[in-house]
């Protein structure tokens, strides 16, 4: 049995077109070195260029860098125990939810199997169509559920909504998602940093390190929307005391994760994993036979001008802050 | 092939053709596996030279009955031992008696392992079951306790009749590593935080799926299956049935195809096209229906097209309209989201095909007639024989919608005894229980009205769907809703014409009269003469399917 670190999972919902596709298109073309494999509804919508392709075997799509697409079919469980049995080393799964779908039942599929980690829910919404599906009785309860499971709400398509449209909606995503995260995006142009942990550690690598070999072009573009602040962390954390700061982190947070030693209530001390995205947080031992890292460290990452600097310094920082706003 | 040319005249005590102008018969004439004629002896000995056939004249004759809603798994899903509540038979007609005590369960288990022991099974191959069901049981529900003392040593998996929970023991819940740390809802626990070993929803049935793969519940349909599934359909008069979602891969036709040029193999079937997932598919799809129709065979039917709107009543995965569930619980889901449906159900109508949706809330129903409204303006296409399939919360007004539409109704009877108690006190609440498969309502509003199993999740057996439309009783013992009864001929002729015509068959088959298939299902009792409590009692001798003769198999004694 293999004690490998769990696949991140992420699962993205959101009505057909809301941009799901075009995320992951984006998402495809940017992966900065990520080995990912995406298992999307359909190969139809997934306009992916010939030239990035290295091999086609019907339901399942090789790319040039890494990435692999599969096709769901009828049948997700299959679709995904192909992934994970495939004996590839992926960095992470993506799982298209189809449109009228609960993401939350696929994000399930990441907190039961020992194999996987649920990394996050990201949930597109339709700026241009939304206020219309927020009243239509047959789809009203659908996009709640949606919006109730997001750790993060993309309103997409804002290039063809007026300002005052977007706040209304704003306004209405935020009464029905709760205290998460909204990105306003056009062309599902959202920064990677956002979508995944994996993006995440890379942003910060680049900050603490100079030798990150991560491409990081694709959020370096987006520089100017957000806040990143990443610390070492050679403290001992008590275990119980970080879990319950998860479970209320300070707003403004998007994003955090970090490997930093825990004191357990046995008194035990361990190397644990730290994650939070939009709704939740999580704290795990990694597992005992994983090679120890060298140092703790911690990123974090929040809409520019909004990140918890001081609350983040307080609870996880006891050294000078560093805080970075890339350009 | 029957022999060119020779004419075989059947006596029968009873011929019940269902052709409203010419009820009942002595004799039916067939040639070339169809029906030459029906009448007298006399008047049939004009046709010529005939052998005379007797071994039905203590018979009753009726057409061979159509199932409109079924799939083909109920065959396959014998591969597995079978621990459901309620008596059923498997395709060796053998009758498994429904295991009515946890305790009786535990000790069938027991039975089965040391089956496989003796058969030299190594113990780490999993035991799985079929078809449990706990509602019945009372509140008491199944724990490790009880498996653990069926089987240590073999996992054990226990799929339970609803699709939706599986039980397993803790040589299971090992070779998953399920244990107390796992998170998810759906890992049910004891107060101790030890797992119990029921697993609810897919997420937490993903990790025994992950470890017993394809085996047994995902299998997919071979030969075998498709040959047991023509065993039990003879048993139950059944000549002509739907598999009502097949993918039609290559793999998928190849059994079809192979399994049904055997001349031994007593079905006709239709397989519907699975046409609800993916979201760019259907111009693709409707061109690979029309592509397959070119293979049609007397017994094997491409055309139909399966799409599916919402989930299950019991599942509370239905789409439900005002007031919703009795029991509070929130609105099901889409499958398919409606505009989704709309713009494939138009590609599929345009194409020519007749479309069968699977709709089981009075929304998705409501969804499905509204969206079919607008691609008939937009598209008329006189006698589409387009169908609602389930359609079991359809009122009235809908049921008058649906007849100024030609839509035909396939409800699903079957719910009336399976369920009707837990939609009564759970789902939907008395007043609409009492319209459950509102059979009279549909018949008053001019539908075209086919009845269904949807075997396996009940079993196959039109006789005993009929009996379930009639007498609308549940088992502890309501009658839902008198006024929706029908009568036993309005019964036999959902489970023969009417469910011909919404596969636009009715005139190949689903009476017994000149010109069409020589179906007959062969009955020792006269439907028409026994107690309407008693319907679903009749004894099925066996079928006859295009002329050739299939005494059912019964068990050896």
């Amino acid at each position: 049995m293999s004690r490998r670190q769990p696949l991140p999972l992420t699962v993205i919902g959101g009505f057909l077109g809301a941009g799901k596709t075009t995320l992951l298109n984006h998402w495809l073309r940017h992966a900065g070195g990520q080995r990912l494999a995406v298992l999307v509804n359909d190969f139809g919508a997934l306009n992916i260029d010939a030239a990035l392709i290295s091999a086609n075997a019907g339901d399942t799509i090789a790319l040039t860098n890494g990435c692999v697409c599969c096709q769901i079919g009828d049948d997700l469980s299959l679709a995904l125990i192909k992934v994970l049995d495939s004996g590839v080393a992926f960095d992470g799964v993506v799982i298209e939810a189809s449109g009228v779908s609960d993401p939350w039942r696929i994000a399930e599929l990441g907190r039961a199997d020992p194999g996987l980690r649920l990394d996050a829910v990201i949930v597109l919404v339709d700026a241009s169509v939304a206020q219309a599906q927020s009243v239509d009785p047959l789809l009203a309860d659908t996009l709640v559920r949606q919006l109730k499971a997001a750790d993060l709400v993309v309103v997409n398509k804002c290039d063809l909504v007026t300002t005052e449209e977007r706040q209304a909606l704003r306004r209405w995503v935020d009464a029905v998602a709760g205290p998460v995260p909204q990105i306003e995006a056009t062309q599902a142009v959202v920064p990677l940093a956002l979508l995944s942990a994996l993006a995440l550690q890379c942003a910060g690598d680049a900050q603490t390190h100079a030798g990150c070999d991560h491409d990081h072009s694709a959020h370096t573009d987006h520089g100017a929307m957000f806040d990143t602040w990443s610390c070492q962390a050679q403290q001992v954390f008590d275990a119980s005391a970080l879990r319950a700061w998860l479970r209320s982190p300070p707003p403004g947070l998007l994003r955090l994760k970090g490997v930093l030693r825990t004191a357990q209530a046995d008194g035990q001390i361990l190397w644990s994993e730290l994650q939070f995205a939009g709704r939740h947080g999580s704290l795990r031992a990694l597992a005992a036979d994983a090679a120890p890292p060298s140092s703790g460290a911690v990123v974090a990452i929040g809409l520019r001008g909004q990140l918890p600097v001081a609350a983040l310094d307080a609870t996880l920082r006891r050294a000078p802050a560093q805080r970075h706003s890339p350009s | 092939m029957p022999n060119t040319m020779t004419t075989t005249i059947y006596a029968a005590r009873k011929i019940i053709t269902m052709n409203a102008m010419q009820p009942t018969a002595t004799h039916v004439a067939v040639r070339d596996g169809r029906v030459l004629g029906v009448g007298t002896l006399q008047q049939l000995a004009g046709w010529g030279e005939h052998q005379l056939d007797l071994r039905f004249a203590d018979k009753v004759l009726m057409p061979g009955l159509i199932e409109g809603h079924c799939h083909l798994k109920e065959g396959s899903m014998w591969d597995m031992p079978y621990l459901g509540w309620f008596d059923r038979r498997d395709p060796q007609g053998k009758l498994w008696p429904g295991l009515r005590s946890m305790d009786a369960v535990v000790a069938r288990l027991v039975e089965i392992d040391a089956q496989l022991e003796a058969a030299g099974r190594p113990a780490s191959e999993p035991l799985i079951a079929w078809g449990f069901d706990p509602i019945y049981f009372g509140g008491e529900r199944m724990t490790v306790d009880h498996l653990d003392r069926a089987c240590q040593r073999r996992p054990i998996v226990i799929a339970h009749a609803n699709g939706h929970l599986m039980n397993i023991n803790t040589a299971m819940l090992r070779l998953a590593e399920i244990t107390r740390d796992n998170e998810v809802e759906g890992v049910v626990k004891f107060a101790s935080g030890e797992p119990t070993g029921e697993l609810q929803e897919p997420a937490a049935m993903f990790l025994v799926i992950r470890k017993i793969g394809s085996a047994g519940l995902l299998a997919p349909m071979d030969e075998a299956g498709v040959r047991s599934f023509a065993r039990l359909a003879c048993m139950q008069g059944v000549t002509t049935a739907t598999d009502l979602a097949n993918k039609l891969t290559e793999a998928d036709c190849a059994v079809l195809e192979t399994a049904l040029a055997d001349d031994a193999v007593s079905i006709r079937l239709l397989p519907a096209f699975q046409a609800f997932h993916g979201t760019h598919g259907a111009a693709l799809g409707a061109e690979h229906v029309k592509q397959l129709l070119a293979r049609n065979t007397d017994r094997l039917r491409y055309g139909l097209v399966k799409l599916m709107l919402d989930g299950s009543i019991q599942g509370f995965s239905a789409r439900l309209r005002w007031p919703g569930h009795f029991n509070g619980a929130p609105n099901g889901i889409w499958v398919m989201a409606p505009a989704q449906y709309e713009a494939d159900f138009e590609t599929y109508h345009r194409a020519g095909l007749l479309i069968h949706t699977h709709t089981n809330g009075d929304e998705a129903s409501e969804a499905a007639i509204n969206a079919i409204n607008r691609v008939l303006t937009r598209a008329p296409r006189p006698d589409h024989r387009h169908t609602l399939q389930h359609g079991q919360m359809i009122d009235a007004p809908l049921f008058a919608r649906m007849a100024s539409l030609g839509l035909c109704a396939n409800l699903f009877a079957n719910h009336l005894w399976y369920w009707g108690d837990q939609h009564y006190e759970m789902t939907m609440g008395p007043d609409r229980a009492n319209r459950l498969d509102a059979c009279g309502s549909a018949l008053a509003a001019g539908v075209a009205l086919a009845i269904h199993s949807d075997a396996p999740v009940t079993p196959l057996g039109p006789l005993f769907t009929a009996w379930c439309a009639v007498n609308r009783v549940t088992p502890k013992g309501r009658v839902l809703g008198e006024a929706e009864r029908i009568s036993v001929p309005q019964a036999l002729h959902a489970i023969t014409l009417g469910a011909a015509w919404t596969l636009k068959l009715d005139h190949e088959i689903g009476s017994i009269e000149c010109g069409k298939r020589a179906d007959f299902c062969v009955l020792e009792d006269d439907p028409l003469e026994v107690d309407p409590a008693a319907l679903k009692d009749l004894r099925v001798w066996g079928t006859v399917l295009s002329g050739r003769v299939f005494p059912a198999q019964t068990a050896a004694a």
